[in-house]
């Protein structure tokens, strides 16, 4: 029974991780109409980026309270990756919007494997896994044979706020609504007097933001982060986005957590190898495609014929 | 009881919630010219893209040449005699004119392995053959055209392209050819151009009964015979085009009531 | 004819070359050979020479081969490297049938490469097929796996299938290695070629000249590239390769006059996939060895990259890219390291800048070349 729980706990956690990388895929395809395949590696370089920041703050102050290491690691991390994120869509994005929507995907493909190696070429001891501080207090609520880690708590409840608040600058805000208008049809959104680069650089600080945000939960969940995290990731969040319908933020996160839920049922269904589950788990990614082609809560977009 | 060439009877088209098609009676004749006209969104591209193929009826019966062809596969439509023109001109733009004729006469091609692949003598002879057609055909409406035969279609002017969409509708010989606002993009004078020369085609044998998808009505009252006119997918009236426009109900449809004074206030 | 001798020479030297400095040195004149020719308009002049007189250019290029084999006789390493080169261009053959001609989407490419290099390493060990019977075995086995594919494929377009495609390169990997019938991460040895009797893994002595075993392969590798060349040239020249672009050009107008939609994406998606695993096969046979770390999904990348870099759709670009992208790092020492970064980079500069790629395809040509 505990090992149930234990999976469920497990499922929730990546499938809040999964969430977060899915919905800045879903946020630039809304925005944009392109998939940016490098947004996995933006996770990993939000996780580095907060990583760097901890190692400086050890170097110059290392008796630094633990909450302000996080706070400055997180804020770090998020800014970092926020500013990026605007940097992509000036130089690279918008200057593709005129090609075939495949060069785009295809031109992150390979921004992204860039990115990946700068980190395994020039960051210290690139190539290893390079394990991340326990940023969170250790302590466990201990219930019967069960034990819930405090800080697992403390991510999920992270990870939830970004959603809520994601949720409400896109409904309540003006930016909000002026990102969903850009999403439905940018041309008559600009006519309507929406800044259009101020809306894509925004959903690009917002979509990288939260990429930021899950590798930091990654680093803390796993204590550790590595190079090539970001591909595997990529393609999760990908998937994720696209089950649940691209553009769609809810749908985003819904496709994060079947994600992990499809990974679970794999890890418990096959225990002989733990990597069955993502064959498990992309197995039935591409048999949902097959049935739905447009993901479970359909695209709306139709062909002038 | 002479039978229609093309019969459509009761066909209606819905988009979720919108009938786009409503219950339409709609028939052509061998060998006329059709105009179907009607206000934006009326249907008229609708009526074209269900008897084609591109979209199933929901309800209706579609007869083409004593065939049944409702709900067939677009494919299937073309190989019973229908071609057609798009509205946005549908040109694969990185082939060459020859190319895109030659996708037009798809089923005629030898599409076998040891055609195309081993015999290739014989591959190149049918192969000069349909050039010659091709060329006769662009000729026929521009004689600057067959010197551009493999060049890109991307380097042709508007009007040019509309022609060799024509040529790749009429080199399969159809029996019905649906063609969906030829002039568009076009200045007057290229559009008249354009009509003059559909109308003066010598096609061989017969000539295509043609339904035509116009808004220039100059055009409409020069080339048609009959005009059927639509408003919110249904019809509303059929006939020559000077009864059609002295129709109370079309001109209502086109320019709106008009609004009795003492109402206004 | 100047030029291809031109080009061979050159390609022989750098291949030679051992230091670093000298490597440079070649390979900065060639640029600016290069940049220079473009500058004046010779580059083009030579370009439209080659293309009007396609049938010597392709004869010139054979001999040219046979000559750089005959040059590195004994030279094991310039030797496999030639032999990669060649596999690795029949494989983009091949991705190139499926995306440059009919506009399918394939982010799998290496896995059906892996598939035909894993089945007739299979056959041979286990149930002991001749060599020659394992190619075209491989080569069906990896058909066979893309019509698991087929049904997705079919349906989805754009980015829905690109993540179809890469779904399953990333799953393809992953079950390479834990299922125990694959030999597990460290994979498994494949025999040798076998053509008759003829051991393709004992170096050979003709006229007194030493030649190492990789000149066979070389020489087998040479006849796979021709057949699998001229067979796409003469494809693409019919109106098979018509009805393939009017796939690709736009679906629903092709619809509308005949084309079965369907019927040009599963023939051009099956033979991609046949051609590739054929490759695959040869490779492993090649390389003696068969394990799951060339068949990820950043190997499915790397061909589409070669693709994308030569000039999507043209079979000449993907021979010049395949080149470039084997040869050079392995020369390279210096940037070996770096290679993927160096790599991806250009390969993104050169779809912002110059997204035809190195040799853009040109319209078709009915009567040119090898007609």
């Amino acid at each position: 029974m505990s090992l149930i729980i234990q999976f469920v706990i497990n499922g929730l956690m990546l499938g809040m991780m999964y969430a977060l990388v899915a919905v800045g895929f879903t946020i630039f395809f809304g925005v944009l109409d392109v998939i940016v395949f490098s947004h996995g590696d933006t996770v990993m370089l939000g996780g580095f980026s907060g990583l760097a920041m901890y190692m400086y703050l050890q170097h110059i102050s290392p008796e630094l309270a633990p909450g302000w290491v996080l706070l400055w690691v997180a804020l770090t991390a998020l800014v970092s990756m926020a500013l990026l994120g605007m940097l992509l869509a000036k130089t690279m994005i918008m200057r593709l919007r005129a090609a075939p929507a495949l060069n785009t995907l295809l031109a992150t493909m390979m921004l992204g494997t860039v990115l990946r190696e700068s980190i395994r070429l020039f960051f210290p001891n690139g190539s290893n896994p390079q394990p991340f501080p326990h940023l969170l207090p250790d302590w466990s609520l201990e219930y019967g044979q069960l034990s819930l880690r405090f800080d697992n708590l403390v991510l999920f409840c992270a990870g939830a706020a970004a959603v809520v608040l994601i949720h409400l600058l896109i409904s309540r805000t003006r930016l909000g609504m002026a990102i969903r208008a850009v999403a439905q049809d940018s041309e008559a959104a600009q006519l309507m007097g929406v800044n259009f680069s101020l809306v894509v650089l925004t959903a690009f600080a917002l979509g990288c933001g939260v990429a930021a945000l899950s590798g930091i939960m990654n680093g803390i969940y796993y204590n550790e982060i590595n190079f090539s995290m970001g591909l595997l990731l990529g393609a999760i969040g990908f998937s994720a986005a696209v089950i649940g319908g691209l553009g769609n933020i809810y749908g985003a996160i819904l496709g994060g957590f079947i994600f992990a839920f499809l990974q679970t049922i794999g890890a418990v269904a096959m225990p002989f190898s733990s990597a069955y589950k993502d064959v498990f788990a992309f197995s039935v990614v591409i048999v949902l495609m097959a049935w739905k082609p447009t993901g479970l809560l359909a695209e709306k977009s139709s062909q002038r014929v | 009881m002479t039978t229609h060439l093309l019969e459509c009877t009761g066909l209606s088209m819905r988009f979720g919630g919108l009938m786009a098609l409503k219950a339409l009676d709609i028939h052509v004749d061998s060998h006329e010219v059709v105009g179907l006209v009607g206000p934006n969104g009326s249907g008229k591209t609708t009526f074209f893209n269900v008897v084609t193929g591109i979209y199933h009826p929901c309800a209706g019966k579609v007869m083409f040449d004593g065939q049944d062809i409702t709900g067939l596969s677009p494919q299937d439509v073309y190989r019973a005699g229908i071609a057609r023109t798009f509205q946005r001109s549908r040109l694969c733009l990185d082939l060459t004119v020859f190319d895109n004729i030659m996708i037009g006469s798809h089923k005629r091609l030898d599409l076998s392995f040891m055609h195309n692949i081993l015999h290739r003598k014989a591959f190149l002879a049918s192969y000069r053959e349909y050039e010659e057609t091709a060329a006769a055909l662009l000729r026929a409406l521009n004689p600057d055209l067959p010197s551009k035969l493999h060049h890109a279609v991307s380097e042709l002017n508007m009007i040019d392209r509309r022609r060799v969409e024509l040529c790749r509708a009429l080199i399969g010989k159809p029996k019905l050819l649906f063609l969906d606002e030829p002039s568009a993009g076009m200045t007057h004078e290229e559009t008249q151009q354009l009509m003059d020369e559909i109308v003066g085609m010598e096609t061989g044998e017969a000539k295509p009964a043609i339904v035509l998808i116009e808004h220039e009505m100059n055009v409409i009252r020069r080339i048609t015979s009959r005009c059927v006119v639509l408003n919110f997918g249904e019809k509303l009236c059929e006939g020559s085009y000077d009864e059609v426009t002295a129709d109370p109900l079309v001109q209502e449809a086109y320019l709106g009531t008009e609004v009795c004074e003492d109402e206004q206030l | 004819m100047l030029t291809a001798v031109g080009i061979t020479v050159f390609v022989a030297l750098f291949l030679m070359a051992e230091e670093q400095a000298t490597i440079l040195l070649y390979l900065g004149s060639g640029l600016l050979l290069l940049l220079g020719l473009k500058a004046c308009g010779l580059l083009d002049v030579l370009l439209q020479a080659a293309r009007n007189n396609e049938r010597l250019w392709t004869r010139l290029m054979l001999c040219m081969s046979l000559a750089l084999i005959l040059l590195f006789h004994e030279d094991h390493y310039s030797l496999f490297l030639l032999g990669t080169i060649m596999t690795y261009s029949v494989a983009v053959l091949g991705l190139n049938v499926q995306l440059g001609y009919a506009g399918v989407i394939n982010f799998s490419a290496a896995s059906f490469f892996g598939v035909g290099g894993y089945t007739a390493a299979l056959l041979m060990a286990n149930l002991g097929v001749p060599s020659l019977l394992a190619l075209p075995l491989g080569g069906l086995a990896s058909a066979l796996t893309g019509c698991i594919l087929l049904l997705p494929v079919l349906r989805t377009s754009g980015h829905y299938a690109a993540l179809v495609t890469m779904a399953f390169a990333l799953l393809f990997r992953v079950f390479l290695e834990v299922c125990p019938w694959f030999g597990g991460p460290q994979g498994i040895p494949v025999e040798g070629l076998n053509v008759f009797g003829l051991s393709f893994m004992d170096d050979l002595n003709i006229g007194g000249m030493d030649f190492s075993f990789y000149a066979q392969y070389d020489l087998f590798a040479l006849v796979l590239l021709c057949l699998t060349f001229g067979f796409i040239r003469r494809m693409e020249r019919s109106w098979f390769g018509l009805s393939m672009d009017a796939v690709r050009g736009d679906e629903i107008a092709s619809a509308c006059f005949g084309v079965s939609i369907t019927r040009w994406k599963i023939t051009a998606f099956t033979l991609g996939n046949f051609i590739a695993g054929v490759a695959g096969a040869f490779y492993a046979m090649m390389l003696a060895y068969i394990s799951p770390a060339n068949f990820s999904f950043s190997d499915s990348l790397l061909f589409l990259s070669i693709l994308l870099l030569g000039g999507i759709g043209n079979s000449w670009g993907v021979l010049v890219a395949t080149t470039f992208v084997v040869a050079l790092p392995e020369k390279f020492q210096v940037i070996q390291e770096y290679r993927y970064l160096i790599y991806s980079a250009i390969v993104l500069l050169m779809i912002i800048f110059r997204p035809a790629g190195l040799l853009p395809r040109r319209v078709r040509s009915y009567t040119g070349g090898m007609a």
